[in-house]
């Protein structure tokens, strides 16, 4: 593959390029500030993923749920800076360590992407290339990234295939991606991905093709490979389930919005948003005795683009009042109900929604409920 | 909901099931699959069969089969009592006006190109509804599910995913069947709009009596919306009982390897995942004895070597498992030479 050689060519001359910038080891690993993407629009703002403010800090591992156009792969990509075209980030910043993305010098996207963050997605099979034996693929960043040499970076991916549980690594990487099932393709991008041990990893609907029983072993082997590296994770799902059993902290995203953040144990036990509480009750249980009909929530998604002003969830919200039509509520923490920073959403729980702050609303919900 | 042993009259009965496929290995050798390999089951009125099993265990086929897209290789099929296996003509089209399909992506089963009025008038058509009266049994399908009835000039393209799953279900029931097949019918929508698919779909059994074919991967829908459940592993059933039997007491490791793999919100972080080594079995090549021995925590050693068959085990519902104990009172089971091992664990 000539592409491949000549890319590799490039490789920054003077041994192994160590990552860029030296983060600062205490602070966060990634730090989203005040992030908004938008993509041209006719008539709205455009805006898909707004004002969304997040960090993780090493070794955690945040979950971000929310449906289709809720804006979490987005959120994702903006971190990666991979926002498709014609979309951009058209406010805020995204921090590796102290270093803005794409303003600080000291990070070109050949030097951190790989070494700080790395990615896998849903379908390996289009983030794989398929006319590339795999081989080349899972060496490709060790050669160019830690400049090893082309026989210690295939000793170093066979040991990393195995790691993963692929049973034959040697035959494996003389292969095409076509050739194996979903859940080995994951685990090769899985392999790939943290070959160069990244500080933060971020998975974005990593077992949604999968079988449940693949499933089960595929979120395994993330937390156990992250665990073993130190490396945060960043799990994206709309499967409330799939982040609640890997993540300590969740993220609810509606609207290109955080409209809940906290703790994955105190998220389930008390979801503070009526959209969380909404998408908890809409899956049925495994265990316990069945509803005749399931709690769902009326109406779609928006289509994202256009907001008017309010709450984005207020058209289908049980207990929306005119308030949650006329103002966007921010997202502030439960307990000490001051506005939530950056800093103060890694740790408390925290909701965007009006009522939640609101005593007197939670016994109007109640008797919405009753009746 | 319906016993195992009481089906009066289903009215799908389906028994011993087989579909195969000859593949080409190589230039001359060609190689059968037997993706559906002896499936019995029955379907009673207004009752809603779940069948569940990894992807590759031919649930699909089993589907495919029943609407005649894929031809039996063995094995029968009635559909209200009617035999269906060797139907051609008018009479295939007049049986699959009793077995409709709703399939997992609207994307791909709606044609683009035709409005809604016209996708569900070909069913209103099939049925003999007269072309002036299309117009308004259309629109009262559409408010059927819960669509507004102005929706009738709007193309696929200009629906979303669960407007266009609602499309499909209304194009299904505009031919007037007794049975729906729903192969994975919710997987491609979102969660909030799942749970207003599945409540639709249960209202409209409540309403017209038609019984379901519910295939899907994810359990916890199944227990939602099925009475019975079938569970499928490399062509064959392994587990098949109520709802109740097979949720609350699964007797096949699979079954317990399958629930225990799901992830439950109210399980929390701390909840450990069941892991089930290895990955299906290539159909095409299926391990001797048992074909979920190679992945079984309990096998022994006959089921390396014997395959078991479809047994009434202790909770009531049927299992092909070795080791699961039979059922109190159950016939003995057939002489084998390790035969005195099959009720050890």
């Amino acid at each position: 593959m000539p592409s491949y050689r000549s890319w590799l060519a490039r490789r920054p001359r003077g041994g192994p390029a160590g990552p860029a910038g030296a983060p600062d080891p205490g602070g966060p690993v990634v730090t989203v500030d005040h992030l908004t993407v938008a993509f041209p629009h006719r008539t709205g703002s455009g805006e898909v993923v707004r004002d969304v403010s997040f960090a993780i800090q090493p070794g955690e591992r945040v979950g971000l749920v929310g449906e289709s156009g809720s804006g979490k792969s987005l959120t994702a990509r903006a971190i990666m800076q991979l926002i498709p075209a014609p979309g951009r980030v058209s406010g805020g910043r995204v921090l590796l360590g102290d270093a803005e993305l794409g303003a600080d010098t000291r990070l070109r996207a050949s030097s951190w992407r790989g070494t700080q963050v790395a990615m896998i997605t849903q379908d390996p099979l289009s983030s794989l290339n398929p006319l590339v034996r795999i081989g080349v693929q899972a060496t490709e960043m060790l050669r160019f990234h830690r400049g090893l040499s082309r026989a210690a970076a295939r000793a170093r991916a066979l040991e990393l295939l195995t790691a993963v549980g692929i049973p034959d690594p040697a035959r494996t990487l003389s292969q095409f991606p076509a050739v194996l099932s979903g859940g080995m393709r994951q685990r090769v991008a899985l392999a790939i991905a943290i070959s160069c041990q990244p500080r933060l990893l971020i998975a974005d609907e990593p077992t949604t093709a999968l079988d449940v029983t693949i499933q089960a072993q595929v979120l395994d082997l993330l937390e156990r490979m992250t665990a073993d590296q130190g490396s945060a994770v960043l799990l994206i799902s709309h499967d409330l389930g799939v982040v609640a059993s890997f993540c300590d902290r969740l993220l609810v995203m509606y609207g290109g919005r955080i409209v809940e953040s906290g703790p994955t144990a105190e998220i389930i036990s008390a979801p503070a948003h009526p959209y969380t509480r909404a998408l908890m009750a809409s899956v049925p249980s495994m265990t316990g005795e069945l509803p005749d009909r399931l709690a769902s929530i009326p109406g779609s998604p928006p289509a994202g683009g256009v907001w008017t002003a309010g709450c984005a969830f207020a058209p289908r919200c049980p207990i929306a009042a005119a308030l949650c039509r006329d103002a966007d509520p921010e997202l502030i923490g439960l307990a000490e109900g001051g506005r939530t920073t950056t800093d103060t959403a890694a740790r408390h729980h925290a909701a965007a929604c009006h009522a939640s702050h609101d005593d007197s609303w939670a016994l109007v919900a109640a008797g919405s409920g009753a009746s | 909901m319906t016993d195992l042993m009481t089906d009066a009259a289903p009215v799908v009965d389906v028994r011993d099931l087989q579909v195969h496929f000859k593949i080409r290995r190589g230039i001359l050798a060609t190689q059968t699959v037997r993706a559906v390999d002896g499936v019995s089951f029955t379907i009673a009125p207004g009752e809603t069969l779940g069948l569940a099993g990894e992807s590759g265990s031919g649930k699909s086929t089993v589907a495919r089969a029943l609407v005649r897209i894929h031809h039996p290789t063995g094995g029968s099929i009635r559909v209200a009592g009617a035999q269906t296996g060797r139907l051609h003509g008018q009479d295939l089209k007049a049986y699959r006006r009793r077995m409709q399909m709703v399939y997992q992506d609207p994307y791909d089963s709606l044609d683009p190109r035709m409005s809604i009025l016209e996708a569900i008038g070909e069913g209103l058509a099939v049925r003999g509804v007269a072309r002036a009266r299309r117009r308004a049994q259309t629109e009262d399908l559409l408010r059927r599910v819960n669509l507004p009835a102005t929706l009738t000039s709007r193309f696929p393209g200009q629906l979303s995913g669960g407007q266009r799953q609602r499309v499909s279900i209304a194009r299904a029931l505009a031919v007037g069947p007794e049975v729906i097949i729903c192969d994975e019918a919710v997987a491609a929508l979102d969660v909030s709009i799942r749970a207003q698919v599945l409540n639709l779909l249960k209202d409209i059994q409540a309403d017209a009596g038609v019984s379901y074919l519910f295939i899907s991967h994810d359990l916890s829908t199944l227990r939602f919306m099925a009475d019975r459940v079938a569970i499928m592993y490399v062509g064959r059933l392994v587990e098949y009982g109520t709802s109740r039997q097979v949720f609350s007491a699964p007797q096949h490791p699979y079954t317990q390897a399958l629930i225990a793999a799901v992830p439950d919100v109210s399980a929390g972080a701390a909840s450990a995942r069941a892991k089930l080594t290895g990955e299906p079995p290539d159909p095409a090549n299926p391990p001797p004895g048992c074909p979920f021995h190679p992945r079984c925590p309990a096998a022994i050693d006959l089921c390396r070597t014997v395959r078991p068959e479809l047994r009434p085990k202790a909770g009531g519902q049927l299992a092909a498992c070795h080791v699961a104990p039979d059922e109190p009172g159950a016939a003995p089971a057939p002489a084998t030479p390790s035969g005195s091992e099959v009720t050890t664990s």
